[in-house]
């Protein structure tokens, strides 16, 4: 209901009136002067990815800290588990971070938005330990990119920005150079160790923090395996029915367990389970793949074409969720966790989340990750997720005396499982916020419930662990699915490199968001995305494909070195 | 409270010239000119005061941004440089915009939208208007008329829930059916019924508002016209014909004079929402594109130029349908 998009209709056609009678003179005169235009120069920022010794110099050095050692140790990448809390937690910081700074903060929310500075004791407590106060504007995640567009064409920024990978907006490299404050002179190489727990974080999640050539962002690392297929395993035992393990299987499965006579529909839109099935190559920039030494992009995969099919045929099936059909993608974990679909993709955040709203008032509820599988149902081939998969970034507004405040409060902030700073962070205050159980692992109380959300964690967050001991079922869960799936993970073709292309490509690859729609929902063909890959090329994919090529070249000669 | 008694003598004596202008007639209006124009701003003073806030703020909001369209004829970027710092490119964005056969394909469907309403909706307040006025009993036409214009004050987002809810594949009436053992259907995301659905929401949810004007021109018809024309034994359908609908006549006209000038602008939230419902094919209007362009994409120049081609054509169109209105005997929105 919130937050629609503003209706501007009625603004343009009156902004468009003086202009339109310049335009009109224009227009008449219009041949002999668009012979005469001239396309803007080609921006500066095309050689801006930083690469080999250029990316070592910025990047900090990593120094782990071990608190308390996992319940369930990583295996090959996956993510570490905690299943209870330590009974003693440490103190990771000395004495209060921060010297009396105010700050402003926007963070994204894909729940409730909790309440304000003034009405809510969770900020307040955790300013009084970080010794200075941000003030978080909270904005809906699902319309975050749109905001921020907004925000950043302004001149009055907050002073920390929270942008997710995905929303990262045209012109990156411009906000970024112009907007955010470089802090290669802050952390790079063994400058971090002043902020032992920044220090902690893994260098690839660093990597992705470097735009432009400078460190400009802290990363909010991200998990190995991203995107799990989830079902309900409570309502597949009732249907006696098991998990697939293959697209054919899936196909099948999905017809079997649909009935809409019962509102009980398979699955959701499946077009990100598709791609993972078909080893679709991943998104921007990691949508290129070598064949023969050449670059291939995403779209002129046979992978790409596949996937399409196989979720073409789930829609024609009737398997899809007539409201996800539709396009309704904001209601998704609803329909999931209401039995209306028993399968659905989402973040690896998604289970915790189901499991904790659920937990309550629905103790049947039992959600699962399937395994992932080949298409065939040979053994997965998965594309590592990216390291990072939101970046925070510190107004270029700032003096050098406020980034090292701001960067002591990520310090505080940043501090691993097992500390009492993180246990504030996630939990806020014991007795107001948080209960302890019988197993002494902190529950978040109704007013930690509004008010504890994730707010600081969006700034920075320390390397990724599973430690949702109020749930230690899912902690194991959660942990052996991610275990199962990590042998199987290849990186893809530029990992590792936070990649900006030049403006005039940003568009380039737009069509094939409408069209990936349009064509699983039968209303486009596969000839269709054929001819749109043709026009592609010819539009600057293959000047894309070149400009590609020659960084993969540097990278190579750099590495070479 | 001062400025009522000063403006009294001021206006009385005000009033005595401007009539003795009138009989003057117009061979002595040069040499009063300058006097003439010093009195009427004594005279007006305080009006003039009172609209000086409205006329700056009309200035600041709707004047001075008209000047950033400067935007169209520069590579904008918001982030390096701004409006003063942007490199200029010339007629470049015009020239893109030609040469983009996706943006033709646009206009062409929002014209192709903006028709459907006008031939489906417009004429349906219309309608609505006459049958209200036939009803006599003032308490059933007070309900009437507030349950017609209530959805109004719906806000799209609700008003397409509704509709997905209803109309939608797992809906109230698709699910009934299934009850019943009869297939379901699913309205939400049929490209080829997207015109008919939003014009079906326009419909339930504005067209009762836009009972209203033709309500007001309905009740200013002499109702002694109404008696003469039985006494002269014209029939319910000889009154409307010749007194009814001539009195609505101006206002129908002048609506849609400035309908037509407004045929670029569709539906933009409406659409929005339910544009991957049926995807872009279906549903892309100049204003969801010129969001997509310029928003979405960053390519705020490119959007510029787009606004101000959706300018141009939108006043072509005004003028156009304002020439028909006056070879029509009407009087459109303004005359030379």
């Amino acid at each position: 209901m919130k937050n629609t998009p503003p209706r501007v209709p009625t603004a343009l056609s009156r902004r468009s009136f003086l202009g339109a009678v310049t335009a009109t003179a224009a227009v008449t005169a219009a041949n002999p002067l668009l012979t005469a235009c001239s396309p803007p120069s080609s921006s500066p920022n095309s050689g801006g990815v930083a690469t080999g010794d250029a990316l070592q110099k910025v990047l900090p050095n990593y120094i782990p800290r071990d608190v308390v050692s996992p319940d369930i140790p990583g295996v090959e990448g996956s993510i570490p588990g905690f299943t209870q809390f330590p009974d003693n937690p440490l103190t990771s910081v000395e004495g209060k971070p921060g010297s009396g700074g105010e700050y402003t903060a926007m963070t994204p929310a894909w729940w409730a938005i909790p309440p304000g500075l003034g009405s809510n004791e969770y900020f307040q407590a955790v300013n009084e330990a970080l010794g200075a106060t941000i003030d978080f504007e909270v904005a809906d995640g699902n319309t975050y990119a749109d905001k921020l567009q907004a925000v950043l064409a302004s001149d009055s920024i907050p002073d920390w920005v929270c942008i997710p990978g995905w929303n990262l907006p045209p012109r990156t490299s411009e906000v970024v150079a112009n907007k955010f404050a470089d802090l290669t002179d802050f952390l790079a190489g063994d400058k971090i160790a002043k902020y032992p727990n920044l220090a902690n974080i893994p260098t690839d999640a660093w990597r992705y923090a470097v735009f432009n050539g400078k460190l400009s962002a802290l990363p909010f690392p991200s998990e190995l395996v991203g995107n799990p297929i989830y079902y309900r395993r409570d309502l597949f035992e009732k249907l006696g029915v098991e998990p697939p393990g293959s697209a054919q299987e899936f196909l099948e499965l999905a017809k079997e367990i649909t009935d809409p006579d019962n509102k009980r529909w398979a699955c959701d839109d499946m077009w990100t389970t598709a791609q993972t099935i078909f080893h679709t190559p991943p998104d921007r920039p990691h949508y290129w793949k070598l064949v023969d030494g050449e670059l291939v992009h995403k779209v002129e995969t046979e992978e790409y074409i596949e996937a399409l099919e196989w979720c073409r045929k789930l829609y024609e099936a009737g398997v899809v969720h007539p409201d996800a059909v539709a396009g309704k993608t904001a209601d998704a974990k609803q329909r999931f966790e209401s039995g209306e679909t028993l399968i659905y993709n989402d973040g690896t955040g998604a289970w915790y989340e189901a499991v904790n709203r659920q937990a309550e008032s629905n103790p049947e509820f039992d959600m699962q990750a399937m395994d992932f599988f080949a298409p065939d149902g040979g053994q997965p081939r998965i594309w590592a997720a990216a390291a990072a998969s939101l970046y925070s970034f510190i107004s270029k507004e700032k003096s050098t005396a406020e980034i090292e405040e701001l960067l002591a409060l990520a310090d505080f902030i940043a501090a691993p499982f097992g500390t009492t700073e993180h246990l504030l962070i996630n939990y806020g205050v014991e007795g107001v916020h948080h209960e302890r159980n019988a197993d002494g692992a902190p529950e978040l109380t109704e007013k930690g419930s509004t008010e504890v959300t994730q707010t600081y964690s969006f700034l920075v967050t320390p390397p990724r662990v599973y430690a949702k001991v109020d749930h230690p079922q899912l902690v194991k869960d959660y942990c052996a699915w991610s275990a199962r799936q990590a042998p199987h993970v290849e990186k893809p073709l530029f990992y590792g490199m936070q990649i900006q292309e030049p403006t005039r490509y940003a568009t380039l690859f737009t069509p094939f968001e409408d069209l990936q729609k349009d064509v699983v929902r039968g209303r486009r063909s596969i000839a269709d995305v054929r001819d749109a890959v043709e026009n592609w090329r010819k539009q600057g994919g293959d000047e894309l494909r070149g400009w590609y090529a020659d960084l993969l070249e540097k990278t190579e000669e750099n590495s070479g070195n | 409270m001062s400025l009522d008694v000063r403006s009294r003598p001021d206006e009385s004596a005000s009033q005595r010239p401007r009539r003795a202008r009138r009989r003057t007639g117009g061979g002595r209006r040069e040499t009063r000119g300058g006097t003439t124009w010093r009195t009427r701003l004594r005279r007006d003073r305080p009006l003039i005061l009172m609209t000086l806030p409205c006329l700056a703020i009309l200035l600041i909001f709707n004047y001075v941004p008209i000047l950033g369209n400067v935007i169209a004829f520069q590579n904008y970027s918001p982030y390096a440089g701004g409006i003063l710092g942007s490199e200029f490119v010339g007629f470049y964005n015009f020239q893109r915009i030609f040469s983009d056969p996706r943006f033709w394909e646009v206009v062409l469907n929002t014209l192709a939208i903006s028709f459907f309403q006008l031939v489906f909706f417009f004429p349906i307040p219309i309608a609505l208007a006459l049958l209200l006025n036939s009803i006599l009993s003032p308490k059933v036409r007070t309900v009437v008329q507030s349950v017609v214009y209530l959805p109004h004050f719906f806000s799209w987002v609700l008003v397409v829930t509704i509709f997905q809810q209803m109309l939608g594949g797992a809906g109230l009436i698709a699910q009934h059916l299934r009850d019943h053992g009869i297939e379901g259907f699913d309205l939400m995301t049929d490209p080829a019924l997207f015109k008919v659905l939003v014009t079906a929401q326009v419909v339930w949810k504005d067209a009762g508002w836009g009972i209203i004007v033709f309500l007001a021109a309905l009740s200013s018809v002499n109702q002694g016209l109404y008696e003469a024309a039985a006494i002269d034994g014209a029939g319910r359908w000889r009154r409307m014909w010749h007194i009814t609908l001539p009195a609505l006549r101006p206002v129908i006209a002048l609506l849609l004079v400035l309908r037509l000038g407004d045929v670029l602008t569709v539906g933009f939230e409406q659409i929005l929402l339910q544009r991957d419902a049926v995807g872009a094919g279906a549903s892309e209007v100049l204003d969801t594109y010129v969001w997509y362009v310029g928003i979405q994409n960053g390519d705020f120049s490119y959007a510029a130029a787009a606004g101000l081609v959706k300018g141009v054509i939108s006043l072509g169109m005004v003028l156009l349908a304002n020439k028909a209105a006056h070879a029509l005997g009407e009087q459109g929105v303004y005359r030379k």
